[in-house]
């Protein structure tokens, strides 16, 4: 109950009480005067009865706590710029961890699936040949299926489709999947309904299930949608259900089809082109599923050659999923932490010193009869009033920093769409505030623990200050400095990684050129006479666009996901054992490749429009592959193939080396690339590059319009610059970076104003001391030197534990590292004289203050 | 702050005993403050005179305690007033304090008169 309500009641009840006892007086006869002195007599003194009665109230912890945080509110709005610096230092650390937090919570939100946990992906592994997470062949998917570990077990395969629509077509990504693909996940679809058995053969394959986004986007959330056919890939195929919103997305897939495995590779264990996934049967643990799969695959690996050596390996369907994102946002959730860390680092330091002035004041309430409970506790009222007024204003930087987050678009971070602010973010940016303002504010309830009322009585008219505290704030500083020496290394290989990723050179030029993706549909173009075709007829007619230099094609930009191996060998010498062969990125080019892309020619010549169908089979390789394969000789004229059964290819040219990307860096370091003219191996899909003469964006509708006009069932997709692609491959790169280095950053400052603080607090207590010793005849430049020591001395400690912490941390970041290693030393070297430079100049702003200090003055102001 | 002091020792002194006698006065039914005054001078034959410094804190702990509720009526004279009245945890306390009280009375009774005791 509210407590001047009671007050004004009990004040009424007392009234009444002395009515009553006036009026029964004045029945019996007393005069009005006397009834009333009569009657307040009897009473007593009512302020007192008051009084003793509230005493019975108590106060419930409500209002008690509601009184500590009004008298902490007091105490901040007397010491404004106190006040301030604290809760700005707190909003920008909350804010990061919050903002961190949304993104998290974004990327690794649940599976929309009913039991994630029972869900697995089989992989392929071999060890010795270096595979990892490999597809699978039809024969191995068929003998998992039958091993009884699983109750649904669907095979996966992901690519894009043609969708017509009303005026135009569209490239949707897809996936094919067998029938038990829905079973597996344990989901039905919310119109119609899922694949049937009967579905995943050939002949029967002419249904389609679509995403909840694609049949709102492009259909309207028409209801009526399901038995309806739609033309995809020029084929006509019926609609037969809709997924719930919720149905979790391995790529970006909207479209689904039957996957229909074709006859030629269905027997051939070597044939991996596909993604396993499983729903565990009933009672079977994942690791007793794990045994049984290992034990099927140690049988076959020895019954088959074409398995020898492999292992299976499940993983949880989840982990699939996020496992891209986890070092990036571990690495991004440890910065922000450490950042919060050493901003309470700061704020404690703060405290401390503020608590040395304090000190009399918190004596004086103990003599006054406060225990040292109550003391504490007001204190860390105040402390935590602080941090939620710091996290209730942390809502701005961390609404920006999402801001940013969200403008990278990076395909890993995955439901990007979700980061926002909304009530478990909430409520992590309450819980953080009121822990960060509990862990600050244990420093001064400690203080004030420790606060022995006599001593400090007595003392309380010097200025003398416990060493302890200073010793505390000395092992605050070197917290700080350790931390950011931390932040700073990580910070700093970020930064060189992304500086070899940006100025690396690609190998080509990356101005002025335009990409586009075409890919056409299996039914139409099933003849690769025809896909060489149609390609060659784009790149001609695109060639003669005004604006554009040279037209051609590639079958996957460098730097793409899309990787084509093949195993390299030379037909002059004897088949190395398989896991000797070296393989070789191989990618089929239209003429005019290599000028398109200004890729130099370093011998021989480029493949032109004489390299057709019908002439000898040729190649050109790039540096990396002549000096690797054919070191000492020239290879131009001599002979290659890929694959023990495939023909020889002549070796016509040699080219530059292109920068194959992150993938291919962090898999292999790196691997040769081969180029074979696409008329003589044609590929159903094309990356159509084109060097302009004009901004690369205004040629996007004549080409649109262009593909068009040869084939309105082929649409292009990926419409991009060759500049923009380079950029977008690296925004994880450059997310962590910028957002590292401003972590970084804010801590190098927080660290700077941690030292100065403590320097400069010891400057003031010996100011005495200095003026002795300089009256007494010592150098100014001694007193820097004896200042100034101090701060190396708590710098030199927290960078010696910084960088061992840094060395045991960066090596976790290294799968973001590009050309650099994680305990790169000149990294670490310049990460620790930054921060001794930081530190130094610090120290040096007290230290030249004591230099001044003025004997006679220092001396009188005791 | 000394007359303070001397209202709690008071109550320190009356404390177990008052209790008692609220509890009693309102069995009879709902009182308020002045009333319970009246009616254990009354019963008592003028013997016992409950300060209201004893009373009021008593009231409002017994309250707090759960024994008592208490509502704003009228009385006979049209006078507001607060009127305690008694919870059934209130009651099952008056009857636990009374009978505490008897073996309380007949033994400090035997201490007090102890020939009586003999045969």
């Amino acid at each position: 109950m509210n407590r001047r309500r009671r007050n004004r009641e009990l004040n009424e009840e007392l009234e009444a009480h002395l009515r009553m006892a006036e009026r029964d007086r004045l029945d019996r006869g007393q005069s009005p005067d006397d009834a009333h002195f009569n009657a307040l007599a009897e009473f007593g003194n009512k302020g007192l009865v008051q009084e003793v009665t509230r005493d019975m109230w108590g106060w419930t912890s409500v209002e008690r706590l509601l009184q500590d945080f009004r008298y902490g509110a007091r105490m901040l709005r007397r010491n404004p710029g106190f006040t301030i610096v604290v809760v700005l230092t707190l909003a920008l650390g909350i804010g990061a961890n919050t903002a961190i937090y949304s993104v998290i919570h974004a990327a690794l939100a649940p599976l929309g699936i009913p039991n994630p946990d029972r869900v697995v992906m089989v992989w392929t592994e071999n060890a010795k040949r270096n595979w990892h997470q490999f597809p699978a062949s039809v024969p191995d998917y068929r003998d998992w299926q039958a091993s009884g570990v699983f109750s649904s077990l669907a095979g996966v395969s992901d690519g894009g489709f043609n969708l017509r629509l009303a005026d135009r077509t569209e490239h949707i990504d897809g996936m094919s999947v067998t029938p038990e693909f829905f079973p597996a996940l344990a989901v039905a679809p919310r119109l119609g309904r899922a694949f049937r058995p009967e579905e995943g053969q050939a002949g029967h394959d002419q249904v389609a299930i679509l995403s909840d986004s694609l049949w709102r986007s492009h259909f309207a959330a028409n209801p009526n949608l399901v038995g309806s056919t739609i033309m995809i890939d020029g084929v006509p195929r019926t609609v037969v259900g809709v997924l719930p919103p919720s149905f979790p997305k391995f790529e970006k897939e909207e479209i689904y089809t039957p996957l229909v495995f074709p006859g030629d590779v269905a027997a051939d264990r070597g044939s991996r082109f596909f993604q396993v996934i499983g729903h565990l049967r009933d009672g079977i643990s994942f690791a007793a599923a794990e045994r049984r799969v290992a034990g099927i695959e140690r049988r076959l690996s020895t019954q088959y050659k074409e398995d020898t050596g492999h292992t299976v390996a499940l993983q949880p369907v989840e982990d699939s999923i996020v496992e891209d994102a986890r070092t990036l946002l571990a690495l991004l959730f440890g910065a922000v932490g450490f950042v919060l860390l050493i901003a309470c680092a700061n704020i404690a330091n703060l405290l401390l010193a503020r608590g040395t002035s304090r000190q009399k004041e918190m004596a004086l309430r103990a003599a006054l009869g406060a225990g040292r409970w109550r003391l504490c506790r007001q204190l860390l009222s105040e402390s935590v009033l602080l941090a939620l007024i710091g996290g209730a204003l942390a809502i701005v930087p961390s609404l920006l920093a999402m801001r940013f987050v969200t403008s990278f678009q990076i395909d890993e971070l995955r439901n990007a769409n979700l980061i926002a602010l909304n009530s478990s973010v909430l409520v992590f940016n309450l819980a953080l505030s009121f822990a960060t303002g509990i862990l600050f504010g244990l420093v001064p309830a400690w203080q004030a623990w420790k606060t022995n009322v006599g001593d400090t009585m007595r003392e309380a008219s010097r200025s003398y200050t416990g060493g302890t505290q200073h010793r505390l704030r000395g092992v605050f500083v070197i917290a700080e400095i350790a931390l950011t020496m931390v932040l700073l290394v990580g910070a700093g290989l970020m930064l060189r990684s992304f500086a070899h990723l940006r100025s690396a050179n690609p190998g080509y030029d990356t101005g002025n050129v335009l990409t586009m993706r075409v890919s056409l549909s299996d039914r139409q173009y099933a003849a690769p006479e025809k896909q060489a075709a149609f390609f060659e007829r784009v790149t001609r007619e695109a060639g003669a666009l005004p604006g554009v230099a040279t037209a051609s094609a590639i079958q996957d930009l460098p730097g793409s996901d899309n990787l084509h191996g093949s195993g390299l060998l030379r037909p002059d010498r004897p088949d190395p054992r398989p896991e000797d062969i070296r393989i070789e990125l191989t990618d089929c080019v239209m003429a005019g490749y290599f000028d398109a892309m200004r890729i130099p020619l370093v011998r021989g010549r480029y493949l032109n429009e004489t390299d057709t169908k019908s002439s000898t089979p040729v190649v050109v390789i790039d540096e990396y592959t002549a000096h690797l394969n054919w070191p000492n000789e020239d290879p131009v004229g001599k002979q290659l193939k890929f694959g023990t059964k495939k023909a020889p290819r002549q070796i016509v040219g040699i080219v530059g080396n292109v920068d194959q990307g992150i993938l291919v860096k962090l898999l292999k370091g790196q691997i040769g690339q081969a180029y074979i003219p696409g008329s003589q191996l044609p590929s159903p899909y094309m990356t159509l590059v084109l060097r302009t003469r004009l901004d690369p964006s205004s040629l996007i509708p004549a080409m649109r319009s262009l593909v068009r006009g040869i084939d309105i069932d082929q649409p292009v997709f990926q419409v991009k610059s060759l500049e923009g692609i380079r950029t977008t491959n690296r925004a994880p790169q450059q997310l962590a970076t910028s957002l590292l280095g401003s972590f970084a950053g804010v801590a190098l400052l927080l660290a700077a104003i941690g030292i100065y603080g403590v320097i400069a607090y010891a400057v003031g207590q010996r100011t005495r001391e200095f003026g002795v010793r300089i009256s007494l005849g010592a150098n100014r430049l001694d007193v820097l030197r004896l200042v100034v020591r101090q701060g190396i001395v708590l710098t030199s400690i927290g960078m010696v534990a910084g960088l061992a912490g840094a060395f045991a941390l960066t090596r976790l970041m290294s799968s973001l590292l590009y050309g650099v290693a994680a305990t790169d030393p000149l990294t670490f070297a310049g990460g620790a004289m930054l921060l001794a430079a930081a530190s130094l100049t610090a120290c040096l702003i007290p230290a030249l203050r004591a230099t001044r200090v003025d004997p006679v003055v220092a001396l009188r102001c005791e | 702050m000394p007359s303070k002091d001397r209202y709690q020792n008071r109550i320190e002194l009356l404390q177990g005993t008052l209790d008692m006698l609220i509890l009693k006065t309102l069995q009879w039914g709902p009182q308020h403050g002045y009333g319970i005054i009246q009616a254990i001078r009354t019963s008592s034959s003028d013997v016992l005179q409950v300060e209201t410094g004893s009373l009021y804190p008593a009231l409002h702990r017994l309250e707090r305690q759960g024994w008592l509720a208490s509502e704003w009526k009228q009385t006979e004279s049209n006078q507001r007033a607060k009127f305690y009245r008694l919870t059934p945890a209130g009651k099952r306390q008056l009857a636990s304090e009374h009978q505490r009280w008897t073996m309380l009375s007949a033994a400090i009774a035997g201490i007090m008169s102890p020939e009586k005791e003999q045969p």
